[in-house]
C-alpha cells in the first residue's frame, strides 16, 4: 500500500521553482502503473521523494501504512533496502561484481545468509532468463542482459514497491520489450506494487494505468 | 725632535703590531729599564751596537740619491729595537722580548708617490735581531750592518729594493749635550741621540722597473731610550740637513695639540770646519710657507718651510709634494717624511729630509 | 580554439576538482621544500666551513702541518729561513677545556707580526686589543665565540689546563665580519706559556716569495720534516675536513630527494586518475580535431603549471624550513661536525633556480607519461568507454620491475665510487622503482585469494580493490613508495642505536670514569694525580688513557691515538672486535689495535706492519686487530700506554676508567677520588650509566632530523591515498548513488572506502615492510658502512614497525573516507540518472 497525499516540493535557489504541487496518489499491491511527462517536470523528484531519498516541502509519504517522512535517514535507508527495489536507465550494476553476486547486492544488504541470498539470487535470475550468465562480469553483457540483471536486482528481495525510473532508455525496442514485461510480470507475481517513469508511451502502454505529471502536478491520462 | 718624531711612529708602529704603552694598570712588575742619563759619555763601537735595556732605539738613514741619468731620488732605511712590556717569567721561545721593525721608502719624482715597504718581527730564533757590540740589527734578509767605517743595508721587497754602501766621511755628530737630547721641558723626556752627516752613498736600487746604479749622499741618526713624550703633544717638525760645503744642521719642534704652538725646539748645526753649536729653544723658528692636501687622506701638510736658527734663515722646498708615508696597514701611522732642496737667500746650501708628523689625528699616546 | 581546449581540457576538469589539483601541488611543495631545506643547510654548512678555512688559512700558499700533538718549534726557524719564504707564520693550535663548561673553545696562538701579512683580517682593531697583543692574560674572541661564552670586553674567561683554572681577560671582540667561527686569539708565546705547549707547533701557514714554484719548493720542504708532519695547500686542508662530513650530508641529500621523488610519484598518481576519468573529454576533443600532440602538449603544461606552482611555494616553504631548522638544531643538524661554526643561511639564485626546474621537471615527468598514454588512444573507442574495465587488461610492467630490481640487487654489490656509496643510493632507488613497476601485479596477486567478508560493506571494497588492481596499485605505490623508506631508515637507525648501546657496554666495562674535564684537550691529569687516583679508597684497578691525533698522511685528518694502561691479556675481551685478534710473536713490532675506520681510511690490515709517527719519529706497530668504533670518525689506534710513554715521555693522562673493590659504591668511591685530588671540583667523574645515557643522547639528536624527514615522506604517502581516493570517488559517484538506492547507509559506504583505504595501506605497507626490510640491509651493509666505515648487527624493531603498520593502515582508511566525503552528499542520488 502505497500513499502520497498532497506533496509540495520547492527548490530554493536563484530561481525559486515549484517541482512539485499537491500531488496525491494511491496505490494497492498488484498495480503497475506508468507516470510520463516531458524532461524537467518533476517525475525524478516525486520517484526520490517515494524512495525516501528526498524530503518534502509539505504532504505526506505513506509505505505499508508508515509515514516516512518523519522518519530518520538510517531508518529510511532501511525501508528502502527492505521495501524498494529499484531499475535505473543506464543499468548501474557495479562492473567488479559478477552478474549474481548483483544479483544478491540487496539481499545481501538485507542480512540474508550468503547461501540463501546465492540461492534467491539466482532464482530471480532465473525468473529473467539470465541463468547461464550468472558468472559473467556486467561489462561483457549486451544492454538488454544488464538490464534485465538489473530487474532479478530489484526484485530478488521481494520488495513491496518497485520503482522503475527510463528502464528502456538505453534498449533497442526488441530488447525494451523483454524487459518491460518481464518487470510487469515480476511485480504482478510478487504482488508488488510497480512504478514505471517514462517518456515512451510504447512503454507506458504496458502499465495498468498512466498518469501524466505535468508542471507538478498528477494527473490520470 | 728627532726622538719625538721617532717615537712617535714607532709608537704608532708598535699600536699596531707591538703594545709597548699598553695602560700600566695590567703589568705585574716590569723590568727597570734603562734611563737617559746626561752624565754618560757614550763609547764607541759599543754605542754604535743596540742598547737591550731601554725600551726604544732606531737606526734612521734618510738622503738623496742620482741614478746614471743624474736625477735625483729620495730614500729612507729605518730599523727600530722595541722591547714591549710583558709579564716576566715566559719560558716560551716565541716571547717577544724584542721586536725589530723595518721600513724603506723611495721618493721618485717619476712616481709622483712614495714607494715603501716594511716589516715586523719579533726578536726570535735569529729570524731577527740587534747586535750590541757594533751595529748589526736584521729582519730575515733586511740588515743594517757596520763594519768599520761603513755601514752596508739590504731591502728587498716586492715593492723596492735597495742594496747599499754607506762611507763615513765626517766623525759622527753628538746631538745635544755630548749626545744627551732632551725632548721637552721634564727632565726624564730625553735620549741618547747621535748623527753621522754625509754619508758617501753607492749601491743599486730597484723600484717598478730594472735595479738602476745609483750613488748620493746620506745622513743617519741613531737614538735610544725608554721615556714617554709630555701628553699635550700633538705632532712635531724635524729637518736633517747636509750641507753642500760640508756642514751639517739638525733641528726640531714639538707643536703643541690644541694650539699647534711649539713646545720645545732644538738645533745643532755643524760648521764645514767641524763646529758645531747647539741652538736652545728660542733661537730656532719654524714658519711655514706652503701647504699640500693628500688626495687620499685629505690631511694638509706644510710640505715648504722657512726655518730660523740663530742668524740662518733657510727655506726648504720638497723634491715632490707628495711624500706622504701610509703605514696605517702595520702602524698606524699617516705621516709625511720627505727629501728637501735647502735654499738660503734664493741660493741652494744643501740637501736633506723633512719629517711632519701629528698632521691628520692629533697624536693619542 | 586553444583557449577552448585549455578550457575543455585543463580548467574545467581543474576548477571541477581543485582538491586534487591542491594535493598535487602541496606533494611537491613538500618535496621541494624538503630537498631545498637540506640543501640549503647542507650547503650553507659546507660553504661556511670552506670560507672558516680559507680565511683562517688567509692567504697562505702551504701550511705545515702534524697531529694534534704538533711538533718541535726548532722546525720554524728551518722552514722560514728556506728560500723561497716571503712569510712564516707560526701557530700554536689547540681545543681549551673551558672551566665548569660542557663545551670547548678552539684557541689560535699566532705570531701577530707574521700572522697579518697572511691572515689581515686578525689585526686588531682597536688600541685596547693592539696594547695588548702579547700580553700572556689575554685573549681575544671572535663575536660567536663572545656570544656562546657570554663574554664582553674586559670579563674573565676560565680555561682549564691540567686540573688547574686559568682564568684570562678578553681584550678584544672581533667583529663577525673578520670571523664567524668560534674562535679564540692570542699571542702565540702567551699560549705556548699558559697551555703548557712550550716548545711545540700546530702548524706553520707559508707565504712563498713571487716566482717560487710551490710544486718544488713543497718537495724540498717535505725533505725537512719529521715523520708525521706534512706540507700542504689550504685547500686540502679545508678539503680534508669537509671530506669527513662528505658522506653524512650526501646522506641528507639523498633523504631530501627521495622526498622529492615522492612528490613527483603524487604528481604521476593524481595525473593518472584525472586523466582516466577525463578520457571522455580528451577522446571528445580529439573527435573534435584537437590534434594528438595538442592533447599531449596541453596536459603537459598542466602538470608544469602543477609542478610550477608547488615548487614556488616549495622554495618558499623550503627557505623558511632551512632558517628555523639551523636555528633550532645548526648547520649540521645536530650531528655535531660543524661544532666551531657559525653559519648563517646563505641562498644562491641558481640554487632556488635549479630546485624550480627540479619540481618542475618532476611535475612534468609525472604528468607526461600518463598524458602520453591518453592522448595515444583511439577516441572512437574511448568515446563509447564505459567504464574502466578495459584498463585492466593492459600489459603489467611486469618485466620492467623485475630487471629494476634485479639491477638495484647488483648495484648493491658494487664497491664505493669516489668514497661515495654512489652505486648503494642507486641500488635504493631501482629497488623502489622495480617495487612500483610489480605494484599493479602483486596487488592483484596478493588480492586474489582473499577471501570476501561477511560484512557486505567490506565484501563490497574487496570486490572492487580485486577488480582494479591498476587503480588500487596506484595508491598501494604510493603508499610503498613512502612506508618502505620509514621501513628502511626504522630499521637503520634502530639497529645502529642497538650496535651502538651494546657498543658502548663493551667499550665501557669500568665502574667510573675520570676525565679531567667532559671535552677538550687542554685539561690533563699529571703523573702525582694520577697516582692519587689509583689510591684512592674503593679502587680496585684503574687503566689510564692518553689521547693524541696523529697525522699519517697528509690529505688526511690526523687519526686518534689511544695510548691505555693495557693488561695485554683482557684487551681481546675488552674491545669490540671485529675479526679475530692476532698474538703477537716475541720480538715483533708492539701491538695497535686499529678501529674499522682507520682500517678502511689508511688501508690497513691484521698482522701488517705499519709506521706511527710518535714523538717526532716513526716507530713500527703490528696491527693485532680491529675493532668497531662509532665515535671517531676520523679513525683511532690503540697502543700500550707503557710503550707510549717510553716513546713519547708523555706521562700525562686525559682520563681514567676506575673498577670498584667489592662493596665500594660509586658515590664513595667519587667522594674519596675528590678529596685525593686538589683540584676535585674540576674533574669530571662518571659512571658507565652516565656516559652512556649521553652518548645515545647524542645519537637520537644527530638523528632526529631523520625522523623528520621520514614523517614528511608519510605524509606525502597519505596524500597520494587521498588523491587517489578523491579521485576514486568522484568517478564512483554514480556507483555510490546506486549503493544508496539500493538501501546501503552513510555508514556502511564510509565502512567500504575504510575498508577499501585499509586494505590498500595493508597491501601497500606489506610490500613497503618487505621492500623496506631489504632497502634497510642496502643502508646498513653498503651504504653506511661505505659511507662511515663501520659496521652494525641487523635488528628488525618489529614492535615499532607493526605499530607503524597499524598507524599507517588507520591513517589511509581515515583519507579514504575523508577524501571521498563529499561524493558521498546527497549529489550521488542525481549522479544515478546522469547520462553519459
Amino acid at each position: 500500500m502505497l500513499s502520497l497525499s498532497h506533496l509540495h516540493k520547492t527548490y530554493s535557489g536563484p530561481a525559486q521553482r515549484a517541482i512539485l504541487q499537491d500531488v496525491s496518489l494511491e496505490l494497492v499491491p498488484g498495480d503497475f502503473i506508468a507516470i510520463v511527462g516531458d524532461s524537467g517536470c518533476g517525475k525524478s523528484t516525486l520517484l526520490n521523494l517515494i524512495a525516501g531519498l528526498d524530503l518534502p516541502d509539505s504532504g505526506s509519504v505513506r509505505l505499508q501504512n508508515r509515514e516516512i517522512t518523519a522518519l530518520d535517514d538510517n531508518t529510511r535507508t532501511r525501508i528502502r533496502r527492505r521495501d524498494i527495489g529499484f531499475v535505473f536507465q543506464a543499468f548501474l550494476l557495479l562492473p567488479y561484481l559478477t552478474v549474481l553476486d548483483n544479483a544478491a547486492l540487496t539481499l545481501k544488504l538485507n542480512g540474508i545468509t550468503h547461501r540463501e541470498a546465492q540461492h534467491k539470487a539466482q532464482a530471480a535470475l532465473s525468473a529473467v532468463g539470465l541463468s547461464e550468465l550468472i558468472h559473467r562480469f556486467p561489462g561483457t553483457l549486451s544492454g538488454g542482459e544488464s538490464q534485465r540483471v538489473a530487474v532479478a536486482r530489484a526484485l530478488a528481495h521481494e520488495p513491496k514497491l518497485v520503482l522503475a525510473d527510463e528502464p528502456t532508455g538505453n534498449l533497442d525496442t526488441e530488447s525494451a520489450d523483454v524487459v518491460l514485461q518481464l518487470l510487469r510480470d515480476r511485480v504482478k507475481a510478487q504482488r508488488s506494487i510497480g512504478i514505471l517513469v517514462t517518456h515512451s508511451s510504447d512503454a507506458a502502454a504496458t502499465a495498468d494505468r498512466i498518469y501524466r505529471l505535468h508542471r507538478g502536478t498528477l494527473h490520470a491520462a | 725632535m728627532r726622538y719625538v718624531s721617532r717615537r712617535r711612529l714607532l709608537l704608532a708602529a708598535i699600536a699596531g703590531c707591538c703594545g709597548i704603552s699598553g695602560p700600566p694598570v695590567v703589568k705585574a712588575a716590569p723590568e727597570r729599564s734603562g734611563i737617559a742619563d746626561p752624565r754618560r759619555i757614550l763609547q764607541f763601537p759599543r754605542d754604535h751596537g743596540s742598547h737591550p735595556a731601554f725600551r726604544i732605539e732606531w737606526w734612521y738613514l734618510t738622503g738623496w740619491l742620482q741614478d746614471r741619468a743624474a736625477r735625483d731620488i729620495g730614500f729612507q732605511i729605518t730599523f727600530f729595537r722595541a722591547r714591549p712590556q710583558l709579564r716576566p717569567g715566559n719560558p716560551s721561545a716565541f716571547t717577544p722580548e724584542h721586536i725589530i721593525i723595518a721600513h724603506a721608502a723611495i721618493a721618485d719624482p717619476v712616481q709622483g708617490r712614495l714607494i715603501h715597504s716594511q716589516k715586523a718581527a719579533r726578536a726570535v730564533f735569529d729570524l731577527a735581531g740587534a747586535a750590541t757590540d757594533n751595529t748589526g740589527v736584521w729582519l730575515d734578509e733586511w740588515h743594517l750592518t757596520r763594519h768599520g767605517n761603513t755601514y752596508t743595508a739590504k731591502i728587498t721587497a716586492s715593492e723596492l729594493a735597495l742594496e747599499m754602501k754607506f762611507a763615513a766621511s765626517q766623525p759622527l755628530l753628538l746631538q745635544g749635550v755630548n749626545g744627551y737630547s732632551r725632548k721637552g721641558a721634564a727632565a726624564e723626556a730625553a735620549s741618547h741621540y747621535y748623527s753621522i752627516p754625509h754619508l758617501q752613498v753607492s749601491g743599486t736600487l730597484r723600484d717598478s722597473g730594472q735595479p738602476r746604479t745609483v750613488s748620493g749622499k746620506a745622513w743617519l741618526d741613531h737614538e735610544w731610550s725608554s721615556s714617554y713624550l709630555p701628553a699635550n703633544a700633538a705632532g712635531w717638525d724635524w729637518i736633517g740637513i747636509n750641507l753642500d760645503d760640508g756642514g751639517a744642521l739638525m733641528a726640531f719642534r714639538m707643536r703643541q695639540g690644541d694650539t699647534g704652538q711649539p713646545l720645545w725646539s732644538s738645533a745643532t748645526l755643524r760648521d764645514a770646519a767641524g763646529t758645531s753649536r747647539t741652538y736652545a729653544a728660542d733661537t730656532v723658528r719654524f714658519t711655514a710657507l706652503r701647504t699640500w692636501q693628500s688626495p687620499r687622506t685629505g690631511t694638509r701638510y706644510p710640505v715648504a718651510f722657512r726655518v730660523q736658527i740663530g742668524a740662518l734663515e733657510i727655506e726648504l722646498e720638497p723634491l715632490m709634494d707628495d711624500q706622504e708615508n701610509d703605514t696605517r696597514q702595520t702602524t698606524g701611522a699617516v705621516y709625511w717624511e720627505g727629501a728637501v732642496r735647502v735654499s738660503s737667500r734664493g741660493r741652494p746650501i744643501g740637501r736633506g729630509y723633512l719629517e711632519l708628523t701629528g698632521y691628520g689625528r692629533p697624536l693619542a699616546l | 580554439m586553444n583557449t577552448a581546449v585549455w578550457r575543455a581540457l585543463i580548467s574545467g576538469p581543474l576548477f571541477a576538482a581543485p582538491g586534487r589539483s591542491l594535493l598535487a601541488v602541496a606533494a611537491i611543495a613538500i618535496g621541494v621544500a624538503l630537498g631545498l631545506a637540506v640543501h640549503l643547510i647542507n650547503a650553507s654548512a659546507a660553504s661556511e666551513f670552506e670560507r672558516a678555512a680559507r680565511q683562517l688559512a688567509g692567504e697562505a700558499d702551504l701550511v705545515v702541518r702534524g697531529g694534534r700533538a704538533g711538533f718541535k718549534e726548532q722546525l720554524y726557524p728551518l722552514i722560514a729561513k728556506m728560500p723561497g719564504v716571503a712569510t712564516a707564520s707560526p701557530v700554536v693550535e689547540l681545543e681549551a677545556s673551558l672551566h665548569g663548561r660542557r663545551e670547548t673553545l678552539k684557541i689560535i696562538g699566532i705570531d701577530a707580526l707574521q700572522a697579518y701579512a697572511i691572515q689581515p683580517q686578525l689585526a686588531a682593531t682597536d688600541n685596547g686589543a693592539r696594547n695588548a697583543l702579547f700580553d700572556a692574560d689575554a685573549i681575544r674572541l671572535t663575536a660567536s665565540a663572545a656570544r656562546e661564552l657570554n663574554a664582553g670586553i674586559n670579563d674573565m674567561v676560565t680555561f682549564k689546563v691540567g686540573t688547574q683554572p686559568l682564568p684570562l681577560r678578553v681584550v678584544e671582540i672581533l667583529p663577525d665580519s673578520s670571523y664567524r667561527q668560534r674562535l679564540g686569539l692570542m699571542d702565540i708565546a702567551a699560549v705556548q706559556w699558559r697551555f703548557e705547549r712550550t716548545g711545540m707547533l700546530s702548524r706553520i701557514d707559508l707565504r712563498l716569495a713571487k716566482g717560487t714554484d710551490p710544486h718544488a719548493f713543497r718537495q724540498n720542504l717535505q725533505a725537512l720534516l719529521p715523520p708525521g708532519v706534512h706540507a700542504v695547500t689550504p685547500q686540502t686542508d679545508s678539503e680534508r675536513g669537509l671530506a669527513i662530513t662528505r658522506a653524512y650530508r650526501l646522506n641528507l641529500d639523498m633523504l631530501a630527494l627521495i622526498a622529492l621523488f615522492t612528490g613527483t610519484f603524487m604528481v604521476f598518481s593524481s595525473q593518472v586518475l584525472a586523466l582516466l576519468r577525463r578520457r571522455t573529454h580528451i577522446a571528445l576533443l580529439r573527435a573534435l580535431g584537437v590534434t594528438r600532440s595538442a592533447v599531449l602538449g596541453w596536459l603537459i603544461v598542466e602538470g608544469a603549471l602543477l609542478g610550477g606552482i608547488g615548487s614556488l611555494i616549495g622554495l618558499a616553504g623550503g627557505y623558511l624550513l632551512a632558517g628555523q631548522a639551523m636555528t633550532f638544531a645548526g648547520a649540521d643538524l645536530g650531528a655535531d661536525y660543524f661544532r666551531n661554526l657559525h653559519a648563517e643561511l646563505t641562498v644562491e639564485p641558481l640554487t632556488l633556480l635549479a630546485f624550480l626546474g627540479l619540481g618542475m621537471t618532476f611535475a612534468i615527468i609525472g604528468a607526461a607519461l600518463p598524458a602520453w598514454d591518453a592522448a595515444r588512444r583511439q577516441p572512437a573507442s574511448e568515446l563509447h568507454a564505459r567504464d574502466d574495465n578495459d584498463a585492466l587488461h593492459r600489459p603489467l610492467w611486469i618485466g620492467a620491475g623485475l630487471a629494476a630490481m634485479i639491477a638495484g640487487a647488483v648495484l648493491a654489490l658494487l664497491p664505493p665510487m669516489g668514497g661515495l656509496p654512489i652505486a648503494g643510493y642507486g641500488a635504493v632507488a631501482l629497488l623502489l622503482i622495480g617495487a612500483v613497476l610489480l605494484m599493479p601485479a602483486l596487488t592483484g596477486l596478493m588480492l586474489s585469494p582473499a577471501p570476501l567478508p561477511s560484512s557486505t560493506a567490506l565484501a563490497l571494497g574487496l570486490a572492487q580493490l580485486k577488480a582494479t588492481p591498476r587503480h588500487v596499485a596506484i595508491s598501494v605505490a604510493a603508499i610503498l613508495v613512502s612506508f618502505s623508506l620509514v621501513v628502511a631508515m626504522l630499521i637503520m637507525v634502530l639497529s645502529f642505536r642497538l650496535s651502538l648501546g651494546q657498543w658502548l657496554d663493551q667499550v665501557l666495562p669500568a665502574d667510573l670514569y675520570v676525565r679531567a674535564a667532559v671535552s677538550g684537550e687542554t685539561a690533563t691529569l699529571s703523573a702525582a694525580e694520577q697516582l692519587r687516583i689509583a689510591q684512592s679508597a674503593g679502587v680496585a684497578s684503574i687503566s689510564f688513557s692518553r689521547f693524541q691525533s696523529l697525522l699519517i698522511k697528509a690529505d688526511q685528518t690526523p687519526l686518534t691515538l689511544i695510548a691505555r694502561d693495557l693488561p695485554v691479556e683482557d684487551v681481546h675481551n675488552s674491545l669490540p672486535l671485529v675479526n679475530a685478534p692476532l698474538t703477537i710473536a716475541p720480538g715483533a713490532p708492539p701491538a695497535a689495535w686499529i678501529s674499522e675506520i682507520a682500517a678502511a681510511l689508511f688501508e690497513w690490515e691484521t698482522g701488517q706492519v705499519i709506521a706511527l709517527p710518535l714523538g717526532g719519529a716513526e716507530h713500527p706497530f703490528t696491527v693485532a686487530g680491529i675493532w668497531r668504533d662509532y665515535s671517531r670518525q676520523n679513525g683511532a689506534v690503540l697502543i700500550d700506554r707503557r710503550v707510549y710513554r717510553k716513546l713519547t715521555d708523555d706521562h700525562s693522562a686525559n682520563d681514567a676508567a676506575i673498577r670498584l673493590t667489592a662493596g665500594a659504591t660509586p658515590s664513595e668511591a667519587e667522594r674519596s677520588l675528590r678529596a685525593a685530588l686538589p683540584s676535585a671540583a674540576t674533574i669530571e667523574i662518571a659512571s658507565a650509566a652516565d656516559i652512556r645515557k649521553i652518548s645515545l643522547g647524542i645519537f637520537d639528536r644527530t638523528f632526529a632530523i631523520t625522523w623528520a624527514l621520514e614523517l614528511a615522506a608519510l605524509v606525502v604517502g597519505l596524500f597520494g591515498v587521498s588523491v587517489a581516493f578523491s579521485v576514486q570517488a568522484l568517478a564512483r559517484r554514480r556507483e555510490f548513488g546506486v549503493l544508496r538506492h539500493l538501501g546501503m547507509t552513510r555508514g556502511q559506504i564510509s565502512a567500504m572506502l575504510a575498508g577499501e583505504g585499509a586494505l590498500t595501506a595493508g597491501v601497500g605497507a606489506l610490500c613497503g615492510l618487505a621492500v623496506g626490510t631489504v632497502i634497510g640491509i642496502v643502508l646498513i651493509h653498503v651504504i653506511n658502512r661505505q659511507s662511515f666505515h663501520w659496521s652494525m648487527e641487523l635488528h628488525m624493531p618489529w614492535p615499532q614497525l607493526l605499530l607503524l603498520f597499524v598507524v599507517t593502515a588507520i591513517c589511509a582508511a581515515a583519507t579514504a573516507v575523508f577524501s571521498a566525503r563529499s561524493v558521498m552528499r546527497a549529489d550521488s542520488i542525481a549522479a544515478v540518472r546522469e547520462d553519459w
